[in-house]
């Protein structure tokens, strides 16, 4: 086990590092040790910077926005309301589709001449089109990011709802407690554990998984608009050569990611386990 | 009960002793998919079953950049394949590589003079030897749908730009949505566009010249030309793949979207399935004035890798000259819809009296295309990065196409990234020198 961590996880994230400080030829065979320089190129580098604003944009959109449509299917499936029973089933589904099978449906529905939103088109000329917008290219993918992190959010907030003990929400209604008081007073200050646990799995996900989008729903485009890190780094290395710039921008974005995993960690402290 | 468990084991062993084992098993690697991967595996059938001595095991890598990638990645484990099909634009990367051995090297005795100069110059070297053997090639041109430009009373194709927009107003007056496709693509708009007109993308004669060259196409007939295209897909006589219905300028040709457009000789067999007779192509239009010289070949090449032992080296030269038989090319011809590359096999062609097939219909003017009268900056692009600056120029094109920049900021921002590369290729390589 421990060898497998070592081969699969601590030599590439060693490697990355070790290769940020030389120029490297793609086939081998010459690797000139330059120090910082890449480190310079790519700092002074605007597309980089762009990458990575689009990227923390990212970060915090898609699990808020995520999260916060889990917690509120989460909290009505809990209450028992109408059809919750087959709508906790028919939520999880989308659970067990690939991101690249999920880009290309989206493609389709939100198809400016033949999707969701031709008929709007229709009326308003121009006004979707993600292969022309830029800003509509990142709405499509956030909202197919979105949906496809909402399933397992709402398994794991709505475990942690039906943990909940049911004497403290009958008390709480005793004392005059209304729904929307026991959601705020109750339900949520004992679910931030798991609110912890899908924030920060969230927040890795949408720098990792959100490439499966990228490459099947836009490559990038329109003119680099929803072209976050993960997915610069990749056309960086593996479509156009530059591995020492790649590797530079993953030691990069590793740090980024450590940093505020550590954060968020920092946070935990004031998350509260015992019941 | 010994000798009944021995009994198919033995008659294995005999067996196997039996058949003559080949001098030598390869691999050969490659990019296409589709139609094309057909008639490459059929060609390597072809191969194995034409003779016994060599065996080459064909693998699909599922598209050039692909193709490129694991070949990176094999060559650092020392797992590569002997033979591996590049396409045009990572050649600077790979001659200077230090993986490839080039084939006029590998094989002295054949007679490389006899493929068409347009093959050649894009895989040569400084001295005028081959790097690569040219395989799948293709080239640029001019598609149009005679029956949307009868509706006009246009009976003769544009050979200009001038006449090609006047055909385009002529059939947006007539209420046609789409006059004129193209993706932009750096290939068609940069690369064929420059050559034809005979100017450089970069100095250096576009980087034949050495490794300190820089990027040029900001200023001059390129930039006009860009700067064209954007002011008429303003007026509605130019789309974009993103403009279309069908959100890709040779399916929105074929569906009936566009009435015409520019395109590789490769994408003739689909237009002629979905509009038969009524597709007429021509040589790439040209702006008034200029003399039209060759336009560049596109596809791919194929190389030999290093490190491999002389049996296998041996098994690759006899695979490399069955694929460049005159009747190997001719069938490859006819199953892809690429351009033979050698003389003899165009001969073998034009004395078979099959020409006139429409499975050949590319092949007379796609030679002729590239047979043009060249100049110094017409032999093709030798830029190192290449791919890299490939996607830069579409990015910044593509912002300008949007209105996010104007077209000559977004030439100006594509040159001054693309010149970054070309040194940081520089120094990447430095003290190598350009074969």
């Amino acid at each position: 086990m421990l060898a497998l961590i070592l081969m699969f996880f601590y030599i590439p994230v060693f490697l990355a590092f070790f290769w940020s400080f030389f120029l490297e030829r793609p086939f081998g065979g010459g690797s000139e040790f330059v120090g910082l320089q890449n480190f310079r190129r790519v700092l002074s580098d605007q597309e980089f910077w762009r990458a990575m604003w689009r990227t923390l944009l990212f970060m915090v959109l898609a699990p808020g926005t995520a999260i916060g449509v889990s917690l509120v299917l989460a909290l009505a499936a809990d209450r028992g309301i109408r059809l919750s029973h087959p709508a906790r089933n028919i939520i999880i589904w989308p659970k067990a589709i690939a991101g690249a099978s999920i880009g290309l449906v989206f493609v389709f529905i939100f198809n400016p001449h033949l999707g969701l939103f031709a008929p709007l088109n229709d009326l308003f000329p121009g006004l979707w089109n993600p292969r022309i917008d830029g800003t509509d290219a990142y709405l499509m993918l956030l909202v197919a990011q979105v949906w496809n992190g909402i399933p397992f959010n709402f398994i794991i907030l709505l475990s942690g709802l039906q943990s909940i003990p049911d004497s403290l929400a009958k008390a709480a209604a005793m004392d005059g407690a209304g729904p929307w008081r026991r959601i705020i007073d109750i339900q949520i200050p004992l679910l931030t554990p798991q609110l912890f646990l899908t924030f920060v799995l969230e927040f890795v996900g949408s720098v990792v998984e959100a490439f499966g989008l990228i490459d099947t729903m836009t490559e990038g485009g329109p003119g680099g608009a929803t072209t976050l890190l993960v997915y610069k780094i990749y056309v960086d290395g593996f479509k156009a050569y530059d591995l020492s710039g790649a590797a530079t921008q993953t030691a990069l974005l590793m740090t980024a990611v450590a940093i505020m995993v550590a954060l968020q960690f920092r946070l935990e402290k004031r998350v509260k386990y015992e019941r | 009960m010994t000798s009944t468990r021995l009994a198919p084991a033995a008659a294995i062993a005999l067996a196997a002793t039996a058949i003559p084992a080949p001098a030598a098993d390869i691999e050969f690697w490659y990019g296409n998919t589709g139609r094309i991967e057909t008639a490459i595996q059929a060609a390597c059938t072809a191969f194995n079953e034409s003779q016994s001595e060599h065996q080459v095991a064909c693998v699909g890598q599922g598209g050039y950049e692909a193709g490129m990638q694991k070949a990176i990645a094999a060559f650092r484990s020392r797992q590569h394949p002997v033979l591996i099909q590049f396409f045009d634009a990572g050649t600077l990367d790979l001659m200077l590589s230090d993986a490839v051995v080039p084939v006029q090297e590998a094989m002295p005795d054949v007679d490389w003079g006899d493929y068409i100069n347009g093959a050649r110059s894009y895989y040569e070297t400084s001295t005028g030897d081959l790097f690569s053997q040219p395989y799948n090639g293709s080239t640029l041109v001019f598609y149009v749908r005679t029956d949307e430009l009868a509706k006009i009373g246009a009976t003769e194709i544009p050979q200009t730009w001038e006449a090609m927009i006047e055909t385009a107003r002529l059939l947006k007056d007539a209420g046609h949505d789409c006059p004129f496709v193209s993706d932009a693509h750096p290939w068609r708009v940069l690369e064929q566009f420059s050559a034809r007109h005979g100017v450089a993308i970069a100095s250096n004669s576009n980087g034949y010249g050495g490794l300190d060259a820089e990027y040029t196409f900001n200023g001059g007939l390129v930039a006009e030309h860009l700067n064209n295209l954007a002011a008429w897909r303003e007026e509605g006589l130019v789309l974009l793949d993103q403009d279309t219905a069908a959100g890709k300028y040779n399916r929105a040709f074929n569906a009936g979207e566009c009435a015409m457009m520019e395109a590789s000789t490769g994408s003739y067999a689909a237009a002629y399935t979905a509009h038969g007779e009524n597709v007429a192509i021509a040589m790439a239009p040209m702006y008034e004035g200029v003399e039209r010289r060759n336009t560049l070949i596109g596809g791919g090449s194929i190389w030999i890798m290093k490190g491999h032992d002389d049996e296998d080296v041996d098994a690759a030269r006899a695979f490399l000259n069955f694929l460049r038989r005159e009747d190997t090319q001719i069938e490859f011809t006819r199953a892809t819809g690429y351009m033979p590359v050698t003389k003899s096999a165009l001969t073998q062609l034009e004395n078979s009296g099959e020409m006139g097939d429409l499975v050949f219909a590319t092949v007379e003017l796609g030679v002729s295309s590239l047979n043009q009268p060249g100049n110094a900056d017409s032999k093709g692009i030798r830029l190192g990065f290449y791919v890299q600056f490939r996607d830069i120029f579409k990015e910044e094109t593509q912002k300008a196409f949007n209105g996010d920049q104007t077209m000559q900021a977004a030439l100006d921002n594509a040159k001054r990234r693309g010149d970054e590369l070309l040194r940081r290729f520089e120094q990447t390589y430095q003290g190598a020198t350009l074969p």
